[in-house]
This record gives structure tokens, sequence and C-alpha cells, in this order.
């Protein structure tokens, strides 16, 4: 299996003229961008403007991307690049994002109560948080296994297999499973009113 | 929704999925809405589970981007044409270069013939037809067969100079035995060749 090969095959589509494929790509990677760019910035909208401009840079120069490194790496200089002459335009010092553990849970609260333009958006957040953590404690053993290895630890498919004594293919199979379950019980939250209005993601 | 569609985009958020398979779920993830929702969702599950910090999820940055990209000029043949470009060159790079060693060798050879002046190929086929010319004689038909065996071409020995071996001979002490031997004899050994070609009133005139 060739690692990127999802990523890959969307660039391609893009540098193809396909705009479509490149929405997949800003949602499979926009909550790993804005957190990066957190490291720089305090301000969770900020960094969301930020993560917009490097994703539109993105965009801009995929003509000249060749493949040789994986597309996330290569999004991920160019995040850190606009971070960066954000920061130095606008004149404000780079935070460091690791925080010792006692400052955790302040930087936290901090952070989102500070930042989040609506109270909306943070009950929001939540309700999609708890919904998450609730779906996948209701999740069997194996299953709830498989998703938090792969999603927390980031295991290959290969490495849970062994990790859990079982074929590759029912890992496949585990993962989607419990994704599934998630899903089922995230749909309910967004169609029960609260997501209605947002993007997903 | 397909069950095995699901699983397929499952797979390949976690770049799980063979790259042929990917290319043809791609082509169906950038046009089928649907697919791209779910897509999306898996994101938020990941991003739940790891509990991403300051993250907004319910942000609409996917929107924004999306918004922003289809104001802009499509990147169609971009790649495409940056491949073609670097593909067109090559073969013309190839036969150039391939031209450039034929000439070289080419003019190297002629620099390397022994008649500069004449064409390579024409003293190819003058050294071919001097023995073709001896063995098939010009004779006519129904005369016997005759094989002829052609002249060898007269060796022109190295034939030093009476000043070089006068020159030797007075010089003895500083030439070396053997130099001086082999120059000596073949001085004799041309002298000697010289007498038995000369005319017969040459050696009554040398004799007195």
């Amino acid at each position: 299996m060739s690692a990127d090969a999802s990523d890959l095959s969307l660039v391609r589509r893009v540098q193809r003229g396909d705009k479509g494929a490149f929405d997949a790509l800003v949602l499979k990677y926009q909550h790993k961008l804005v957190k990066l760019v957190m490291r720089y910035v305090r301000n969770p909208a900020e960094a969301e403007d930020i993560a917009q401009e490097a994703f539109i840079k993105a965009y801009r120069a995929l003509p000249q991307f060749r493949g040789d490194s994986a597309f996330y790496t290569w999004l991920y200089r160019i995040a850190i690049n606009t971070a960066k002459n954000a920061v130095v335009s606008r004149d404000r010092s780079p935070i460091e994002y690791d925080l010792d553990r006692n400052n955790e849970e302040s930087y936290d609260m901090q952070g989102r109560m500070k930042d989040s333009e609506t109270p909306e958006g943070l009950v929001l957040t939540e309700e999609i948080r708890s919904t998450v953590n609730a779906a996948i404690d209701a999740l069997p053993e194996d299953l709830r296994t498989a998703i938090v290895l792969r999603e927390l630890e980031g295991l290959s498919y290969e490495e849970i297999a062994a990790a859990m004594a079982c074929p590759v293919g029912t890992v496949r199979s585990r993962i989607f499973r419990a994704r599934e379950a998630i899903d089922h019980r995230l749909r309910e939250v967004f169609e029960g009113g609260l997501g209605r209005a947002e993007e997903l993601g | 929704m397909n069950e095995e569609l699901d699983s397929q985009l499952s797979a390949m958020f976690d770049d799980e999925l063979a790259p042929a398979e990917c290319e043809l779920l791609a082509r169906r993830l950038s046009r089928d809405e649907q697919l791209k929702a779910r897509w999306g969702r898996y994101a938020v599950i990941g991003a739940a589970i790891r509990s991403e910090r300051g993250v907004r999820l319910n942000g609409a940055l996917a929107g924004r981007v999306s918004a922003v990209i289809l104001a802009e000029p499509v990147l169609a043949g971009a790649h495409g044409a940056h491949r073609t470009a670097v593909r067109w060159w090559q073969p013309l790079a190839g036969a150039a270069v391939a031209v450039g060693v034929a000439l070289g060798s080419v003019l190297w050879l002629r620099a390397q013939a022994p008649f500069a002046g004449a064409p390579p190929s024409a003293q190819l086929t003058a050294a071919a037809s001097v023995p073709a010319a001896a063995l098939v004689p010009t004779a006519s038909a129904g005369a016997p067969d005759s094989y002829v065996v052609p002249r060898a071409p007269a060796v022109r020995p190295m034939v030093p100079s009476t000043e070089l071996a006068n020159y030797v001979v007075a010089h003895s002490v500083f030439s070396s035995p053997v130099a001086r031997r082999n120059l000596l004899s073949a001085f004799m050994a041309s002298e000697s060749g010289t007498a038995a070609e000369a005319p017969p009133d040459e050696p009554e005139r040398n004799v007195r």
C-alpha cells in the first residue's frame, strides 16, 4: 500500500482542473492545519484565516507540486510560512503550543472563551465532542480499540492488525463500522438543529 | 448509500486504499456532495477523538476556501502542460545528441584517414577492388580459369642516410652500443640491397 496515494489521487484531479477534489483535501486537513497554525497565533479565528490563506496558496501552487513529498508535508510548510509571515506583519509574538500539563486546561478554556465569536459556536463544539465520545463509549470493544488506535495513536492498518492479532481486512472493516456508528450519532446532532446552519468540519 | 463504497471511503481517508481504487473514488468524491459530506464528518470524528484544542469544529473554513477557489482560474492543464513541456523536447534532444555523436565520429574518422583528401568510401572501394581485379582476370568467356597471385606491394624499408650513419660513427662515444649496432646493421643491409638492385655498371664505378 503506497502512503499518500489517496491524497495524490485528489491532488492529480485538482491539477487537471477538478476544483471539487480540492474541497476533499480541505475537509480532510483543515483541523490539522488550524491546530498547527495555533502554535503561532492565539486566536482560533485568526488561525482559521491563516489556514484559509495557506489553503489558497497551496491551491495556486499545486501546478508546481510534483508529489516528491507527501501532500500534507508540503501543505504543512506552506502553512508554517504563512503563519510566520502573519505573525511578523501583525507584529505579534508567537506562542508555544506545548504547554505544560498544569496549564493545558486553563489554556484550552481561555482560548476557546476568548476566541469563540458566538456562544453557539462553543456549545456546538462541545456538543460534537460529547456526541463523539458517547458514541465511542457505546462501541463494542474491538471497534473502539481499532478506531482509537487509528485516530489517536495514528497506527496503520497493518500495525493495528498486529496489535489486535487479526487480519488487515478485519481492521479495515472494524474502523469503517466504528466510523459509521459514530457518524450516525453525529448526523442526528446536525439534523437536530445544532449544526444545520454550520459547515461540517 | 453503498456500504462497500463507504468502506472504501473510510480506507481512503486513512490512506489505506490501493492507488487504482483511490483514482476511481477520488473522481466520485469530487462530484458527489453526499460522499464529500461523509468524508468531512470522518475528519470531524478524528478531530473530536484527538480533542484538538482550540479548533472550532463548526468553523466554516472549508466553505470559505471553497468559495475563494471557485473564483480562482481553473488549473486545467497546468500540470499536464508542464509534463508535456518536459516531454516534447526529450526525443528532440535525444536525436540531437545522436546526430552530434555521428557527426563527430565521421569527422574524427576523416581526420584519422591516411589520405585525408580522398573520401573514406573511395579509399575503401579502391582497396577492395585491387584483389578482386587481380583474382578475376578480364578473360573472355570460355577461357580456362587462371589463378594469379597479386603482387605484394613494395615495402620500403627505413633506410638511414649515409650522413646519419657517419654521424653515429663519429659520435659513437655518446651513443649506446646497441643503438649503434642496429643503425649500422640497417645501413649495411640497405647498402647491399641497393647494390643488388643497382645497374651492372655501378659496381665497376665503385671499384677502382
